[in-house]
């Protein structure tokens, strides 16, 4: 058998195709973008594995596989395995780890419920079972309305709430997310579908961003190739903007308003959510930890997204493990920092926490298992400040903390560059958004400037001082003054 | 089974949302559900059915003031709680009292220090994106910022206020009834929900979002002239600010400066076209909640530093 991974594997699989009739499988991306397209060459209980493949590398492999006679080409990684239905695990860049609940991304054809049940099967749990088995899951993702909470309380709560439930599966925006639905989109779906069945609900609504156009047809294809799936299924799209992803948007985008904002909480959706019923959202990544607990997977590990400057990849690690293990397999050795934890996460140099969600509040950390690096050369205090502008730009117009706060800190920030560094101001401005605004959205968004300030105080105080320690703010002042000179002598 | 045909096939749909499209969000209920006893600044308060924590602080004399800017909650208008300038501790933390429901034995103080820094703060975040010109303003004198501020003794607001001829949005004089100046706009919502919830009108709405949030025309209108707008006047009553303001009382407040008045002070506005107008209610929603449905990702709109 040969598979194809991740984004062009069409192209490549195609020229395999020609010059074999061993079968030739697209299958999803193993998240790790850099290696693929990734041609595996699996032949009795040995995978070759074939980074960045050519359609000419793909055809050289089909043309020797299923000949005994005849050697695979040199591999760039070599893995002897049980057939276990899961991507054997490459020595090559960007792998960390065991899998389990990505276990299967890379290997199955997304879309196809019979790789899916030969792989895990589907499980027909009873509603007892399900909340026995996972009812621990903690929530995974900003975008979950029960992050880092256990999920079994709040099924219970909506089940016995009089009204006609919903389920929402929120893979909006997170690239955890995104790829769990482009490349095992029934483990998604398989979640849900225990969590309708605990909840009686009458329908599951799926829940993506309209530039995810792969994340939305492949779980179209796979909700409705799903056997026997317990309710109504609908893939909905809401705009890509990244508060569309906050669980009572993503309720409003569902009911199709024209226009998103929060909603404001308590009570939250498990009591009024989508057209007033009470209704469960989790993300992609919780149901999927959701159907491995059916099936008795382990459900500690955590699926961690690296991003920023360095190599894209979605890695899993165990809870005895650290955020380092995540970076490092991005490839990133040399950063001022790190953001941990989402768009508003945050800022440190130590990586040695681990990936729970105790463990990350303990050091002002941020839990949507997203890992932005910034390269060595990036300045913190600018860093900061454009995710601060970032805040102002992109919320949604609701509150006051949020809306007119963000836009009062971005201004309090550049005033540091003018020499006016009025700390008490900040604090007690990041303090008033964190405690008064609506949503997780502006709940959060003072974290990368609280953790930046106490992570990198010397830069603050540098940049006030007319110094920008990395050289990167300076740089753009220079090509700034020189710009006006410019004009000036025209 | 899917049903990409009929996302909703489950749901009865509310028909009113059909043609009615205010681009706000539908909150849940946050009002109690019983009559309940619960302390404010050591004073006991018994509030009936669908009381918020509001009502009840509202029953005494708090050590602190309590603005409650953007609070109405008459003619089921609000609670918005945008503003939140009304935080109060509880013994759940700090929380919105206009929009927490009354409960059972909860302890609620006013004199906090984080409740009370909230309040300021979030006034002063008010004020920092309004134009500040009273003494041009029609609503001078019956002004609920103007009574917040003065009554929360705000000197100098800790952002400033908005003061940036450049930014500033036209004031919108086009209508023969109603004239709009959003520079005093505090997004409160009380005029979008009094058109569409209370008379049904179906003319405002909130649009945009960050500092772009604003209040518009669910027809697509640039100007109030060319909405749909039956001259009701409703959302001048209930608005708490001079941005909404019935004609002919634009001036009804002002210092008499020559040459100095509400129309002036921004610097821009839009008249009316004096075009021969046709019904009053040619289009409501019908064809908005398709064509202006949101979609795109975060622009980045401001250079850094
Ligand atoms: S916190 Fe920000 S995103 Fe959330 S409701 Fe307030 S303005 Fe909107
Ligand atoms: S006056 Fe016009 S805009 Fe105002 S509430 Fe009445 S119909 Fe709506
Ligand atoms: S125009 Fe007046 S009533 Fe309407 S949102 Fe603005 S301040 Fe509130
Ligand atoms: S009065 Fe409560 S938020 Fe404005």
């Amino acid at each position: 058998m040969v598979r194809v991974a991740g984004r062009g594997a069409e192209e490549v699989a195609a020229a395999a195709r020609e010059r074999t009739d061993v079968p030739v499988v697209d299958v999803g991306s193993t998240g790790v973008p850099g290696v693929e397209p990734l041609v595996v060459a699996t032949d009795d209980g040995r995978s070759a594995f074939y980074a960045n493949a050519t359609p000419d590398d793909a055809e050289s492999v089909a043309s020797v596989i299923g000949e005994p006679t005849r050697a695979l080409p040199d591999a760039d990684a070599t893995v002897t395995h049980d057939e276990t239905g899961a991507l054997p695990v490459p020595d090559l860049d960007g792998f960390s780890g065991s899998r389990s609940v990505l276990a299967r991304c890379g290997w199955l054809r997304p879309a196809s419920a019979d790789d899916y049940a030969e792989s895990v099967g589907f499980t027909d749990a009873a509603a007892d079972e399900v909340v026995d088995a996972a009812g621990g899951v903690l929530g995974r993702g900003w975008g979950d309305w029960n992050a880092d909470e256990p999920a079994g309380a709040l099924w219970e709560g909506v089940r016995d709430r009089d009204g006609s439930p919903a389920v929402v599966v929120n893979a909006h925006g997170n690239p955890g997310d995104a790829l769990l639905a482009e490349s095992d989109p029934f483990a998604v779906l398989e979640g849900a579908a225990h969590v309708a069945r605990v909840v009686d609900a009458v329908q599951v609504f799926v829940y993506v961003s309209e530039t995810d156009e792969r994340a939305r047809d492949t779980l179209e294809a796979a909700a409705a190739a799903y056997p026997d799936f317990p309710t109504d299924v609908a893939v909905v799209e809401g705009p890509s903007a990244y508060r569309a992803a906050e669980p009572t948007m993503a309720i409003e985008a569902v009911e199709g308003n024209h226009r998103l904002e929060a909603r404001l909480r308590p009570p939250g959706p498990e009591v009024e959510g989508v057209f007033g019923e009470p209704t469960v959202v989790h993300t992609a990544r919780t149901f999927a930890h959701v159907a491995g607990a059916v099936r008795g997977d382990d459900t500690s590990t955590r699926v961690l997204s690296v991003t920023g400057d360095t190599q894209d990849v979605t890695v899993e690690l165990g809870e005895t493990d650290t955020v380092r293990s995540a970076v490092e397999a991005s490839g990133a050795t040399d950063y001022t920092g790190v953001l941990v934890g989402g768009r508003f996460g945050g800022l440190t140099r130590k990586l040695d926490v681990a990936p729970t969600p105790i463990a990350l509040d303990e050091r002002d950390l941020g839990t949507d298992g997203v890992l932005e690096v910034l390269g060595s050369d990036a300045c913190p205090v600018a860093f900061v400040g454009r995710r601060s502008q970032f805040a102002a730009d992109s919320n949604c117009g609701r509150c006051v903390p949020c809306r007119e706060g963000s836009t009062q800190l971005s201004e309090l920030l550049r005033d540091i560059y003018d020499g006016e560094f009025n700390e008490a101001k900040i604090t007690e401005l990041l303090r008033v958004m964190e405690s008064t605004s609506i949503c997780a959205f502006g709940r959060n968004a003072p974290r990368p400037v609280r953790t930046g300030l106490r992570e990198f105080r010397d830069h603050f105080e540098a940049h006030a001082n007319g110094e920008c320690p990395s050289g990167q703010c300076l740089v753009d002042a220079d090509a700034e003054a020189e710009t006006e000179a410019e004009a000036a002598t025209l | 089974m899917s049903s990409q045909e009929h996302p909703h096939a489950e749901f009865d749909v509310p028909p009113l949302t059909e043609t009615i499209a205010p681009g706000t969000a539908t909150d849940p209920d946050v009002k109690s559900a019983e009559t309940t006893t619960l302390t404010v600044d050591g004073h006991e308060v018994t509030v009936p059915e669908g009381s918020t924590v509001l009502d009840a602080v509202e029953e005494v004399e708090t050590d602190e003031y309590v603005p409650a800017l953007c609070n109405y909650d008459r003619e089921d208008i609000g609670p918005r709680s945008e503003c939140r300038t009304c935080m109060v501790e509880t013994n759940e933390g700090i929380v919105p009292s206009c929009s927490t429901p009354a409960e059972e034995g909860l302890e609620v103080s006013t004199d906090a220090e984080a409740a009370s820094e909230a309040r300021d703060v979030n006034l002063d975040l008010v004020l920092s994106d309004h134009n500040l010109r009273c003494t041009t303003c029609g609503k001078n004198g019956r002004c609920d910022l103007q009574d917040a501020s003065i009554e929360n003794d705000v000197e100098e607001p800790r952002y400033g206020v908005f003061d940036d001829r450049d930014a500033y949005e036209p004031i919108d004089d086009s209508s023969d009834f109603i004239q709009i100046d959003r520079n005093k706009c505090i997004l409160c919502n009380r005029c979008v929900e009094a058109c569409n919830d209370v008379q049904v009108e179906g003319v405002l709405r909130m649009e945009g979002h960050g500092q772009d949030t604003r209040i518009g025309f669910q027809n697509g209108a640039e100007t109030m002239e060319g909405s749909t707008c039956v001259s009701c006047g409703h959302c001048v009553t209930v608005c708490p600010t001079g941005s909404l303001v019935e004609k002919g009382l634009e001036d009804a407040a002002t210092l008499p400066i020559p040459g100095f008045n509400q129309k002036n002070s921004v610097g821009k506005v839009i008249e009316s076209s004096d075009v021969e107008k046709g019904p009053m209610t040619p289009m409501k929603a019908d064809q908005v909640t398709e064509t202006s449905r949101e979609t795109g990702g975060d622009a980045e709109e401001r250079q850094w530093p």
